[in-house]
């Protein structure tokens, strides 16, 4: 099913080949509460599929069930059409999906340098071969290149979402995850996020799946998007379909 | 001036023992929020290991390196069988498994070694060392203390800082949900944890129990002192465990020096407790303790 075997660049963050994510029948939730409820969602091998709805529709749910953190109670997640639910979030990464978490993730109390080597825990590769993905990274993100030694504590919001991206595309995956990554972000700030997730779906054949407050800002660079609310999908179209779509917009989107 | 001297460097001899204890606490601390109650009991059985050693190899050092490894087992042991099961429940399951580990230990120790007082024995001579004919209050035995709990203590700084290994540890201790998603095996990074805090809890055994006596309480009070240690340096800091671990045993080496007689040793766990209270009333973080923030 993921037929377009795009070729990752040598500065890219794929391995080897683009997947796809399918998301079959996703029942999962905390406790007594059903968060998600049948959630069925397929995000195209390379493409960027915006998952969007209001708060407590279930949409960090489903980035947590994806990446191992919790553990659905059926359906399946199916990873380049190999079936990885139920697995632990270590070996999910292994696998080749990387979950951005909400809030700007780093580890203040870790130098940037540090911050980025932990992305390449999951790795066996040699010593040369981690300091040269390291630099990779820096000669993507500039400002961290500065900071390098610096604690991440000391970093700017903008500069924190560069690292926790960094450090994830330092995994080398091929599915990325990704939560509210413009949340709390200014709004220059957050259109050059927006425009580095392009970059690494339309140049490096990274999967996307981008989680988001802000849909107009999510559909403008989204291919397909999805609306969930309180634990169903509602609606899943094109990006430009859904950004069209009045009546859809003011109901759940909220612009 | 003679007087403050002596007790100034004992003080400083025992308070490496307690920075020990206080360390292998901060240990498991960082790593899961659990103050582990059964150190004290696992650093007396594996200096039981040590003496049995030493009995039939006649070797102290055979019975030092075998009670550091036996440190490193047990920890990770401990950790596998009755602390991973705790994992996900509330954190005071874990508090009282620690506790029934430490009733355990100390029962098996009674039962496997027998209750009665047993005299360790020291690496080197304990015969007071004196310079210029004074006495000083230290032994060369007491200088090992010093040196080998302050080497134990670099080498795993360096490897907390410079390895791999040791970013893991790091990183699995302030975020253990980055971590996971990042790909560290955060469950395998905490008994590694333990079996460091098993090594250094077995050190501290070794070093102490030539001026204790062993039997199966007989880390009970070195435990509350590694406690108080480690937090006059606030749980979180290894720094401030070993700066935590000098100053208690300084101030408790004054009480019971200047006090003096039975008094005085009555003294020191009295003060040792005012300390505890007063660090916790005052501040509760410690001083090397991060109530700091944290942005995750």
């Amino acid at each position: 099913m993921s037929g377009e075997a795009t070729a990752a660049s040598a500065a890219g963050a794929a391995n080897g080949t683009s997947a796809s994510l399918m998301v079959e029948g996703l029942v999962a939730g905390y406790g007594g509460v059903t968060a998600l409820d049948g959630v069925t969602v397929t995000a195209d091998a390379a493409g960027i599929t915006a998952v969007l709805g209001a708060n407590g529709a279930g949409k960090t749910t489903l980035l947590r069930a994806v990446s191992g953190m919790i553990r659905p109670r059926s359906g399946r997640i199916l990873l380049a059409d190999h079936n990885v639910t139920g697995r632990s979030p270590e070996q999910i990464v292994r696998a080749g999906i990387a979950h951005v978490p909400e809030g700007q993730g780093v580890i203040p109390e870790l130098t940037v340098e540090e911050n980025l080597r932990i992305g390449m825990m999951s790795w066996r590769g040699k010593r040369a071969a981690r300091a040269a993905a390291v630099e990779e990274e820096y000669a993507r993100f500039k400002p961290l290149a500065d900071r390098r030694r610096k604690l991440a504590s000391t970093l700017s919001g903008g500069e924190r979402q560069m690292l926790v991206i960094a450090r994830a595309l330092l995994a080398r995956p091929r599915v990325l995850l990704l939560d509210e990554p413009s949340l709390g972000l200014a709004p220059r700030v957050m259109a050059q996020v927006m425009d580095l997730v392009v970059r690494l779906s339309r140049e490096h054949g990274l999967t996307i799946v981008l989680v988001e407050q802000n849909a107009r800002a999510a559909l403008a660079i989204a291919d397909h998007g999805v609306v969930l609310n309180l634990g169903r999908v509602v609606a899943s179209a094109d990006a430009a379909t859904l950004a069209a779509d009045v009546a859809l917009r003011h109901h759940y989107l909220g612009f | 001036m003679v007087e403050f001297l002596q007790f100034t460097l004992s003080g400083i001899v025992f308070g490496m023992i307690y920075a020990a204890i206080a360390l292998s606490l901060v240990l498991i601390w960082r790593g899961t929020r659990l103050l582990n109650f059964a150190q004290g009991g696992m650093a007396m059985f594996t200096t039981y290991v040590a003496i049995e050693v030493i009995y039939k190899t006649h070797s102290y050092w055979a019975g030092f390196v075998v009670a550091l490894l036996a440190g490193l087992v047990l920890g990770a042991a401990c950790e596998l069988t009755v602390i991973r099961p705790t994992v996900g429940k509330p954190q005071l399951n874990a508090v009282i498994v620690t506790i029934g580990l430490l009733i355990f230990l100390e029962g098996l120790a009674g039962i496997l070694f027998g209750g009665q007082f047993r005299s360790f024995p020291a690496a080197f001579s304990i015969i007071g060392l004196r310079v210029g004919g004074t006495p000083i209050g230290v032994s060369r035995f007491d200088v090992f203390v010093v040196v080998a709990v302050l080497v134990t203590t670099l080498v795993l700084a360096v490897a907390f800082r410079y390895t791999a290994a040791g970013l893991r540890m790091r990183a699995a201790a302030f975020n253990a949900t980055i971590a996971r998603l990042s790909g560290i095996r955060v469950a395998r990074v905490l008994t590694v944890g333990w079996a460091l805090a098993g090594l250094l809890g077995a050190l501290a055994g070794v070093l102490v129990s030539p001026s204790t006596f062993l039997y199966p309480n007989s880390m009970d009070a070195i435990f509350v002192y590694g406690f108080t240690a480690a937090v006059i340096g606030g749980l979180d800091s290894p720094v401030g465990a070993v700066v935590g671990g000098l100053i208690l045993g300084v101030v408790l080496s004054y009480a019971g020096g200047y006090v003096g007689g039975s008094v005085g040793s009555d003294l020191t766990s009295l003060v040792a407790l005012g300390i505890l209270v007063a660090v916790l009333m005052l501040r509760p973080e410690g001083l090397f303790g991060g109530a700091r923030m944290r942005r995750v």
